[in-house]
């Protein structure tokens, strides 16, 4: 049955009209926007956006955080913004800033506790595969990145459409269909296209944005077929894996994408079922650590 | 950068530097010197000369040595292989960190080089600020591509420069010594393959085709182009980008809508339009350009509706767009994220566009418009217009071309066609609009001929946001 027939499918505009709410995709935080400014130019200010960042006390001690985790693996500590935004460049800065106020920029982020505490967990688990992995080209800033926004569209859809909740169950139990096809059958788009809008326009690297947009795709982790590069299908493949860990370790958040997706994910990274348990093992740890 | 008494003799993109020829160049273009590869070849090689920050040959001193090395291996029948490597997003690695860092960047990257180069007769040279070749003599293919892959993997590990973590990448082209070949031939083939690679992303490799080369001026576009597409994909990523939107007046004094029109700044220089949205064509970018557009624009028609000031915003759309199964997804996303009512939003596609339709196209414009979307054919009158493909197309909006607009009010036939075309949307229930129009003549024309708005220098600049919600505000006030 195409869509066109299936009476119980909300037609475009119905599901349009049900756009009452005020409620907007989260703009870009404006440091982002001084700190692209900065990069466009000629000799860029860094102690102008220090202190810019400095003024809002949680998102300095995000960065700082951010240099000093062991992502980097800096020899040194940073003990100021600017020496952060030293280490760490404008460009992953101005990631790592993005990371820190997605959260934040949702107004009712509370009541989607466990959504963001799951996104946390499994962004910090891609970061910590892609250093284990050490696969050519895919950084763990990147992993963790895009394993924070990979699903953010989905928070969007949670607080415009009251329904979504049911077409998400739905799509987390088909052992068969693509997520998006089920999302799509409901709604006239899906959380992956909106996660790579607002990516877009927060300024995430393309191989980001367009993880983000085929990250529920198999033909996406296939080299022959996919529209990702290779950093891109490594980036699907490791916050696949890394959600898969999470659901492991934690018996929460179940779905069926590593049915689906995860001999694909398992094939591209080489992981063999001792490998994939020994991961497993250390990455209990990890989880505890999320915040 | 710039090496050390290097002068730069090729036109903005092309990042090509040498050391300062001992003798005038030998062709001017365009008023600059410009000196090619075949030219390069030709000059007197009294000494190599090597490249103080990396040691390597440098540019000139390399052709020479693929010249003679191409000798030696034709007369021992021996395979030679060239490597052009490039380093990708290296000027972000100026731009962000500076000269000194990306100083030490590249002389990093070469000692990693060297470190893993085999022993044998073999050649390492910085072409240009980013640009090194390798010239590996008596390899076959396999090798020759095995050790691409190595270098690959070396250069991708993170640098530490200063206390900056740096994740330089590469993008490597492999040519292999064909019949015919010389030394010049040879090194142009590695440098397509690269151009190559670069062109689907990067961070990989590409071995040549064995084609026939469309001579210097084709490799200078393709170059050009790869260079401009580079700067797209850093603008995508850096916030380059921006839209500023043009007024369209109707008669009856309302604005009947604004039109987004890109801007594109990288490391500040302005790219031109018309270039940059042919290159997005080419490369497929344009539907990132276009998803980003929609965005951008559907959330200005939100902030105007917020103000108080509701207006459509109308937004160009490519063919590449609309055959994209990803199209009307995109739009819904939109929508729905800036929280608009359809009818605040609009999408140009120009007449050739319009006229060319395909079912894919035709469903997709069809299925926008169901929501409530309007649709302009812009541009309209210079292609070869199908009236049946204008009578089957769900349009709102008929947008007249300038070339029709600036030759008013003196030529009349100009002006017979425009309300002939105006007479004709009218009939199919489009909003008839002029653009281009710059004078007060014109406007007078326009307004006789019964065109139902009007757009162009005459009622205002395009202007970012800001100004535009200023000036809106003031023509309301007044």
């Amino acid at each position: 049955m195409t869509r066109q027939d299936d009476p119980r499918t909300p037609t475009v505009d119905g599901v349009l009209q049900q756009s009452i709410h005020d409620i907007d995709i989260p703009p870009r935080p404006t440091v982002i926007d001084r700190i692209h400014a900065e990069m466009n130019s000629d000799a860029p200010n860094l102690r102008g956006i220090a202190g810019l960042i400095s003024r809002d006390v949680s998102l300095a001690a995000g960065l700082i955080k951010t240099a000093n985790s062991p992502c980097f693996g800096f020899g040194r500590r940073a003990r100021s913004v600017h020496e952060a935004l030293t280490m760490l460049g404008l460009d992953v800065s101005c990631r790592a800033i993005a990371a820190i106020s997605l959260r934040r920029a949702f107004p009712d982020s509370a009541r989607y506790e466990r959504f963001w505490h799951v996104s946390a967990s499994v962004a910090t688990l891609s970061g910590w595969l892609a250093q284990q992995l050490r696969v050519p080209g895919v950084r763990a800033d990147d992993a963790y990145t895009f394993g924070l926004f990979r699903d953010c569209g989905i928070v969007i859809l949670l607080r415009r459409f009251p329904d979504y909740q049911t077409v998400l169950a739905r799509a987390n139990s088909d052992r068969e269909a693509p997520f998006t096809a089920i999302e799509q059958a409901a709604l006239p788009t899906d959380h992956t296209v909106i996660g790579s809008l607002l990516a877009q326009n927060w300024w995430l690297p393309g191989e980001i944005c367009m993880a983000i947009r085929h990250h529920h795709s198999l033909p996406a982790l296939e080299a022959e077929v996919s529209p990702l590069r290779c950093p891109g299908r490594h980036l699907v493949a490791i916050a696949q894996t890394a959600e898969y860990l999470v659901q492991a370790l934690t018996g929460g958040s179940r779905s069926e994408e590593w049915t689906k997706l995860g001999p694909a994910c398992r094939a591209l990274l080489k992981l063999d079922d001792g490998t994939l348990e020994a991961y497993r093992c250390a990455a209990a740890p990890l989880l505890q650590a999320v915040e | 950068m710039r090496m050390a008494g290097g002068v730069k003799l090729f036109g903005v993109g092309f990042p090509i530097l040498m050391p300062a020829p001992s003798h005038p160049p030998t062709r001017v273009r365009g008023g600059r010197p410009c000196v090619s590869f075949r030219d390069t070849l030709t000059m007197p090689d009294k000494h190599a000369v090597i490249d103080p920050i990396t040691g390597f040959l440098d540019r000139r001193s390399c052709l020479h040595a693929a010249h003679r090395m191409l000798a030696a291996a034709e007369s021992k029948a021996l395979p030679l292989a060239a490597l052009w490597i490039d380093l990708d997003r290296f000027r972000q690695i100026n731009a962000s960190f500076g000269h000194a860092a990306g100083d030490e960047v590249i002389a990093r990257v070469a000692g990693r080089m060297r470190m893993v180069l085999p022993a044998g007769g073999h050649v390492l040279a910085r072409m240009g600020s980013d640009e090194f070749v390798v010239m590996l003599s008596g390899e076959d293919r396999p090798v020759a591509e095995a050790f691409g892959r190595l270098l690959l993997v070396t250069i991708e590990q993170s640098l530490c420069v200063d206390e900056l973590l740096i994740h330089p990448s590469a993008s490597i082209g492999v040519a292999m010594l064909q019949p015919g070949d010389d030394g010049l031939s040879l090194l142009e083939r590695a440098d397509r393959a690269m151009g190559e690679a670069k062109r689907q992303g990067g961070g990989r490799l590409a071995m040549a085709a064995g084609e026939v080369l469309p001579g210097h001026h084709g490799t200078s576009l393709a170059r050009e182009e790869l260079a401009m597409e580079a700067d797209l994909h850093a603008a995508l990523d850096s916030g380059g980008l921006l839209l500023e939107y043009q007024p369209i007046l109707s008669r009856d004094g309302r604005i009947e809508a604004v039109e987004a029109l890109m801007r594109c700044t990288v490391f500040g220089r302005r790219l031109m339009p018309d270039r940059f949205i042919s290159v997005a064509e080419k490369t497929g970018l344009i539907i990132r350009l276009g998803e980003w557009s929609l965005l951008q624009g559907a959330r200005f028609a939100a902030r105007l509706r917020d103000e108080g000031l509701p207006t459509k915003v109308a937004i160009n759309v490519s063919r590449a767009q609309l055959t994209s199964p990803a199209f009307l997804p995109a739009l819904h996303g939109a929508l729905l994220c800036a929280n608009i009512s359809p009818e605040l939003l609009e999408l140009e596609l120009t007449e050739s566009l319009a006229m060319a339709l395909d079912d894919v196209v035709q469903d997709n414009l069809r299925r926008a418009r169901e929501t409530g979307v309007g649709l302009a054919i812009d541009d309209f009158g210079t292609g070869f217009s199908s009236l049946s493909s204008l009578k089957d197309l769900p349009a709102t909006k008929l947008k007249l071309d300038k070339s029709f607009i600036q030759v008013l009010p003196a030529d009349q036939r100009a002006l017979a066609v425009v309300k002939a075309a105006t007479q004709m949307g009218r009939e199919l229930g489009m909003v008839v609009v002029a653009e281009g129009v710059e004078t007060e003549g014109q406007w007078k024309a326009l307004e006789q001929a019964g065109v139902d708005a009007l757009q162009g220098f005459a009622i205002a600049r395009p202007m970012p946001e800001d100004a535009l919600l200023t000036w809106l505000k003031l023509r309301k006030n007044t």
